[in-house]
């Protein structure tokens, strides 16, 4: 009887910190990213296979990638839905903020190479650990179009 | 066209539900499912294995010729303690085609059980601490009103109903803690079972005892010593109304007042003489 005790005593810690913590560091993270994507928005990241031939440029591959996990409370919540059927709604924010962070991290590495555009964009999702560990990889990539020196044109023109 | 590089509206990708009242209403209503499951199939389960004949239960039992007891070894105990389940069930309403077997077994726990196909489990642990006969005569007749109440093969018939219903729902991959939590509502769901047969049993055990001896003194003898030995232990939950929710038998102190009561209401009395153990008990429990 006392272990059953302990167990839901455990299993309540569990479920309020998850839920204390996860919904901070998911507030701070999407404030976070809405700053970010107001800095990046200069540079256009597109879904076009074609690439603008305004001038010439020098393409290169850019990548960003976040590997998340959720919090026990997320997945207790999930395990719940399990149940019922419906939306997994926790787990919808949770992947959101992931492809948003993978594209701001791809749209860094584009900036530091002072692309301007990035074209071609593609996500990838895998997941990299199963069981009682879960955590998934969000990968955003494509193909950086960096203006070589010496050509001219208008890069905002698609 | 000119391209302009616009930022996507906020909440597109997910849903505006607040996780708590999400949690909240799919705690409840899983707990709910589990506990109106467990309820139904718990007696569905019982009701159809009651109609299961006795005669079918001991042949079943015999046929798996499961090791119980130590007869071989202990032979003098062994036929002491049948003698007197024998005499105990004269004054319990056995029908003709149902009887019991009394196992030993030497292993130092305190406890007896009934078991499906009419038989008895004594621990030496228990028998050590008899201090007469009337209290161990108390604890058989509790064992054989089990047997004679069916609970044995009902306890195991709602058990697997309800243990295969739960597997089901909560057994599927990705439920994790979620399935564990509902998996414990539904045993706890299955105990408040298992206490009322435990009433029953304690009642129709008084009477029989008031039956063999012309008085109930001793009867709760049993229930002082268990409250005595959970005492020794320490208990993280001495809540008594959570101890009375989350036990399997109903508390020591119920058990004691019920009986009481029940001697009270029936007139029985409860300061006749005590019966002595057999002279040769003592002899018997220290064969190893």
């Amino acid at each position: 009887m006392n272990g059953l005790l302990l167990q839901a005593g455990s299993v309540v810690a569990l479920l309020v910190l998850g839920y204390l913590f996860g919904r901070l560091a998911e507030k701070r993270h999407y404030r976070r990213i809405i700053e970010r994507e107001a800095q990046m928005q200069s540079l256009p990241v597109v879904a076009s296979r074609y690439p603008p031939e305004d001038r010439a440029y020098q393409q290169q591959l850019v990548t960003g990638s976040v590997v998340i996990a959720s919090d026990y409370f997320k997945a207790f919540l999930a395990g719940l839905i399990n149940i019922f059927g419906g939306r997994v709604t926790p787990f919808e924010s949770m992947l959101d903020r992931a492809r948003r962070e993978a594209l701001l991290r791809m749209k860094e590495q584009a900036l530091a190479l002072e692309a301007a555009y990035v074209f071609n964009i593609k996500f990838d999702t895998t997941r990299i650990a199963t069981g009682k560990v879960g955590a998934m990889e969000v990968l955003a990539y494509g193909t950086a179009m960096i203006p070589m020196a010496g050509t001219d044109g208008n890069a905002h023109e698609v | 066209m000119r391209y302009e590089n616009r930022l996507p509206a906020e909440g597109i990708n997910t849903s505006r539900v607040h996780p708590l009242r999400q949690f909240l209403q799919l705690a409840v209503g899983a707990v709910v499912l589990v506990v109106i499951l467990v309820v139904f199939l718990q007696y569905a389960g019982a009701l159809v294995a009651r109609r299961i004949p006795f005669s079918y239960e001991q042949r079943v039992m015999e046929r798996l010729d499961i090791e119980m007891g130590e007869a071989a070894r202990h032979p003098e105990m062994t036929a002491y303690l049948n003698e007197l389940a024998g005499r105990v069930s004269r004054h319990l309403p056995m029908p003709d085609d149902m009887s019991v077997t009394v196992h030993y077994n030497s292993e130092d726990v305190f406890n007896a059980f009934a078991t499906v196909g009419g038989n008895l489990l004594f621990y030496r642990g228990l028998l050590a601490r008899m201090p007469d006969e009337n209290t161990l005569a108390m604890v058989m007749a509790h064992e054989i009103s089990h047997v004679l109440h069916r609970d044995p093969v009902a306890a195991l018939g709602g058990g697997i109903a309800s243990t295969i219903a739960l597997l089901g729902l909560t057994g599927n991959a990705g439920t994790g803690m979620a399935g564990q939590v509902m998996n414990h509502a539904g045993v706890l769901t299955g105990v408040q079972f298992t206490r009322s047969m435990e009433v029953a049993a304690d009642d129709a055990a008084l009477a029989a005892v008031n039956g063999l001896y012309g008085h109930v003194n001793g009867a709760s003898t049993l229930f002082e010593l268990f409250s005595a030995s959970r005492d020794r232990q320490s208990s993280l939950a001495k809540t008594p109304w959570l101890e009375r929710f989350l036990s399997t038998h109903p508390l020591d102190e119920d058990r004691i007042a019920r009986i009481s009561q029940q001697g009270v209401e029936h007139n029985w009395r409860s300061d006749g003489e005590l019966t002595p153990l057999p002279v040769d008990f003592q002899r018997w429990l220290a064969v190893d």
